[in-house]
């Protein structure tokens, strides 16, 4: 075979960009049998029409020509099932950036829900009252009427220390913090530094249980909901901060691992293949970019995963939520868990939870949201477990929700397990 | 050490049938595909031997008994490495593989259903959903074709016009209906989401009401392939109690919800037996070292991640499928091991100058070449792995459109792979 760079490469390589992967597509329609979205309302008439088939009258210099793409909840289920290769959810997410951009002012409730720093920044001092005040019915049904975000969309309550707080005044001062040869960068995202932190500290217990000292950089939110309410500057902005302080531990070797699956998903794939941020630092921080239960399950592989496990009879739920599915390397978090003796993983066969991270707020898709994930509700009410596990924090947020299930991010039931106390240093 | 003790590359129904047999056997197997396979495109009955030969205009009644005749004019399909026997049993072993999963296929590999398609042609297939079966045109009766008019290209007077010209015994009439709300006077509605609507018992409720006044005199009632998912037992069942006749199917175009409830069937029961399933996963290449494949690579969202099986199963379709690669040069390949193929790489030989021609297209037997065991050989016949096996579309000599051989093949080489396996295992 030749070296040289055939027209067939060039061709090959127009089509690796996202809009021409429309040219792939042979309108099958298994992306639009397979939308959650599409399935339970008249409002998006699917992946197919909206992505492949509508991209090819979407000139650069016209407006966009179809409204409906609003609907679309970036899930990203049509991108996974199509065989052909065809980036619809990313076709989509861009179309959606060009409809307001052109057409449409973005909404302050849009503005607002992009912002989860923000909203952590404000909140979090403030946790006891602004949690108090939040729950009150009224003042739900006053957000609706100015903001339109849903009455009963499921915010969890701020927490009043951050984790970032906590991690520079417990775990760094902690005399027993572990120092070693080797090291990870732990990337926590908004929902670990503002709502839960005690994902992040079973995130550094488990690291440093198994011999990892845990360096945590500066870093700001991924970007991904800025991204998904079509702010793709600002998203490009956080992007960049992010890269540019993760890229210096990238090069040393040091592997980046995230307990946020939407997070991690953004470093190692959305800027690059939505934002178009594709530089050499770009690819770099993807590349060494790790999904927490990524990570472990290869050091189990390795054998170098320590199995000091606590024997647990539990058969649990579990969601592999859709912004993990799509870092397209299967559900490590199963097989990890697995491997604590007792444990029977449940996989809910469920293709979204609805929530598709700021979509199941808004007034008008609330409802969308909630029969989308209706499959998957009534499988974790059926089987009867009082705890259900997800990798993803909207989709806790939203099972437990609609559930009353106590959601944990699978490496809080390793913590246990290895009967850790996460609350130390 | 490997994870696992086969990985499985495609997720049609040469790769779900094989990853399920072995997951059932005790295998730990991983089955990695790029996307959904045909499943979702094809009516979602086995074929097995329709056309014998190829361009007779008589369907076949008995593909077994049609089998040597199908191979002396096809002497290269691969078929021939199964033999009767074989085939019988993998077509057997399937049929009890989704039935106990919840589905209900009926026949068997001495007899072919003759189904009406959408253009009220006639189908002939050997393993069939009993809904759709229930449809056979080789028994005289009057029967009703509905047809709605939210969903496209299901057009029951042109089926039932083409069934009556064709001098079958059955006579065929038509009502075309606005479905019941929800559905009621929506555009662009496809079969799968149609086939949700059907779930609910109100809106059968109200079919049977606008139906039971045209459906005096008639012996069953046609509906397209849209008689609910999960619940499409129970759809079944209540609108034959509701209407007090046999209801049938009929494929509608895709995406096929017949074939959408075998895809489901087969992906949980492969996940129920311990399976682990990738869909989105391309198998970027792999890498053959001393006569086996020592690792293949994953193409996760950011890097290549390497993976180790005992064997692997190459399921990944034909040109259609992603498993045969073209380009304007006239360059054909498999693109992860680069196999050696039967192929030509004159783009003036693909195709023949007509479309329709009896001898079918050159291009589409184009595809791996395989020993006796399923391994894939090179011209000289020998093996490139022994522990890398081909099946399904990916083969060559296998063109399915006009003997309609797709998916008895896809079936039975997936069962010949897989008992392979498990017996070599024990
Ligand atoms: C529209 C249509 C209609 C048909 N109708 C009939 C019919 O009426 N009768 C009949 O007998 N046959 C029919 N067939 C043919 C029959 O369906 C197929 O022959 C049979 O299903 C082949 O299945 P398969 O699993 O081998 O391949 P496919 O179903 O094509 O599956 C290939 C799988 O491999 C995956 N894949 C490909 N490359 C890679 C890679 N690099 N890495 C990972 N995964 C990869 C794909 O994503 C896919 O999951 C039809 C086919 C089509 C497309």
């Amino acid at each position: 075979m030749s070296t040289e760079t055939t027209l067939d490469d060039i061709t090959r390589s127009i089509w690796e960009q996202v809009q021409f992967t429309a040219d792939l597509c042979v309108k099958c329609n298994i992306c639009t049998s397979h939308c959650p979205v599409a399935n339970v309302t008249d409002l998006f008439p699917g992946p197919k029409y909206v992505g492949p088939q509508a991209q090819r009258f979407r000139n650069p210099k016209e407006l966009s020509v179809d409204d409906s793409l609003d609907y679309c909840s970036g899930c990203g289920v049509c991108t996974m099932v199509c065989p052909h290769g065809v980036k619809v959810m990313e076709m989509n997410a861009k179309a959606r950036y060009k409809l307001y951009r052109d057409k449409k002012p973005i909404p302050l409730r849009n503005r607002l829900l992009g912002r989860t720093e923000l909203q952590g920044m404000l909140g979090s001092p403030f946790a006891p009252i602004a949690n108090a005040v939040f729950q009150l019915r009224p003042v739900r049904i006053l957000t609706e009427w100015v903001l339109g975000i849903h009455r009963d969309a499921p915010f969890p309550p701020f927490s009043f220390e951050t984790f970032r707080g906590w991690f520079r005044g417990v775990y760094q001062k902690s005399p027993h913090r572990l120092k070693s040869e080797k090291k990870v960068v732990y990337f926590h995202g908004c929902s670990t530094n503002y709502y839960e932190p005690r994902v992040g500290k079973a995130a550094l217990a488990v690291l440093e249980h198994n011999g990892f000292e845990v360096v945590v950089p500066e870093q700001v939110c991924c970007g991904l909901p800025l991204l998904s309410n079509a702010e793709f500057d600002a998203a490009r902005h956080k992007a960049c901060q992010n890269i540019a302080s993760l890229v210096k531990y990238a090069r040393e070797g040091y592997k980046i691992v995230g307990t946020s699956t939407s997070c991690t998903l953004s470093l190692k794939s959305d800027y690059r293949h939505i934002l178009d941020i594709d530089t050499e630092d770009a690819r770099l921080v993807a590349e060494q970019t790790y999904d927490i239960c990524e990570f472990l399950l290869d050091l189990a592989n390795a054998g170098e995963l320590k199995t000091d496990f606590q024997p647990m009879e539990a058969v649990i739920p579990y969601h592999a939520p859709c912004q993990l599915k799509a870092h397209n390397m299967g559900l490590p978090a199963i097989d990890l868990l697995e491997m604590i003796p007792g444990v029977k993983i449940q996989l809910v066969q469920a293709d979204c939870c609805g929530i598709a991270g700021t979509y199941g707020y808004k007034k008008e898709k609330y409802q969308i949201g909630m029969d989308v994930g209706r499959p998957l509700f009534e499988q974790v009410i059926a089987s009867g477990s009082p705890i259900a596990i997800c990798d993803s924090e909207t989709c806790r947020w939203q099972i437990g929700h609609a559930t009353g299930a106590k959601m944990l991010h699978p490496v809080e039931l390793l913590a246990q397990a290895y009967g850790l106390d996460v609350n130390q240093g | 050490m490997s994870v696992y003790d086969t990985i499985v590359i495609g997720a049609g129904l040469t790769g779900l049938t094989a990853a399920c047999r072995l997951a059932q056997a005790g295998q730990k197997v991983l089955l990695t595909a790029l996307g959904e396979g045909a499943l979702l495109l094809a009516p979602g009955c086995i074929d097995v031997l329709g056309f014998q030969p190829a361009d007779s205009q008589q369907p076949v009644k008995d593909p077994l008994a049609q089998l040597d005749s199908f191979l002396s004019d096809n002497p290269d399909h691969p078929y021939r490495l199964l033999g009767k026997e074989t085939l019988a049993a993998g077509l057997t072993a399937f049929q009890e593989l989704v039935n106990r999963h919840g589905l209900n296929f009926q026949g068997d590999p001495h007899h072919n259903w003759h189904l009406p398609t959408t253009i009220g042609a006639v189908h002939p297939t050997c393993l069939a959903p009993a809904s759709m079966a229930g449809g056979d045109l080789q028994k005289a009766a009057k029967v009703l074709i509905v047809g709605f008019r939210e969903l496209r290209d299901f057009y029951p007077t042109l089926i039932a016009d083409n069934l009556n010209s064709q001098s079958l015994g059955v006579q065929a009439s038509a009502l075309q209906l606005d479905a019941p709300p929800p559905v009621a006077g929506r555009v662009n509605i496809t079969p799968i989401q149609l086939a949700h609507a059907f779930e609910d018992p109100l809106f059968r409720r109200r079919l049977v009401q606008a139906v039971a006044p045209h459906s005096k005199g008639v012996d069953k009632i046609g509906f397209p392939a849209v008689l609910g998912l999960a619940e499409h037992a129970g759809v079944l069942a209540d609108l034959q109690k509701g209407l007090g006749k046999p209801v049938f199917e009929i494929n509608t175009l895709p995406p096929s919800v017949p074939g959408r409830r075998l895809f489901e069937a087969l992906r949980d029961a492969f996940l129920k037996a311990g399976g682990r399933l990738i869909i989105g996963g391309k198998i970027l290449a792999g890498r053959i070292e001393n006569g086996r494949v020592v690792e293949i690579r994953l193409e996760t969202a950011s890097r290549a991640k390497p993976l180790r099986a005992e064997n692997i199963i190459l399921a990944t379709g034909g040109i259609f499928g992603g498993g045969l690669q073209t380009d304007a040069s006239g360059r054909v390949w498999e693109p992860i091991f680069g196999l050696p193929l039967h192929a030509e790489d004159n783009r003036h030989r693909w195709f023949t100058r007509s479309f329709f021609a009896s001898t079918g297209q050159p291009v589409a037997n184009y595809g791996v070449m395989v020993n006796a065991r399923f391994n894939p050989v090179d011209e000289a016949g020998q093996p490139v792995a022994e522990n890398l096996f081909a099946a399904g579309a990916v083969l060559a000599h296998s063109e399915w459109t006009r003997g309609r051989t797709g998916d008895g093949l896809a079936v039975t080489t997936a069962y010949a792979i897989a008992e392979q396996l498990t017996r070599s295992a024990q």
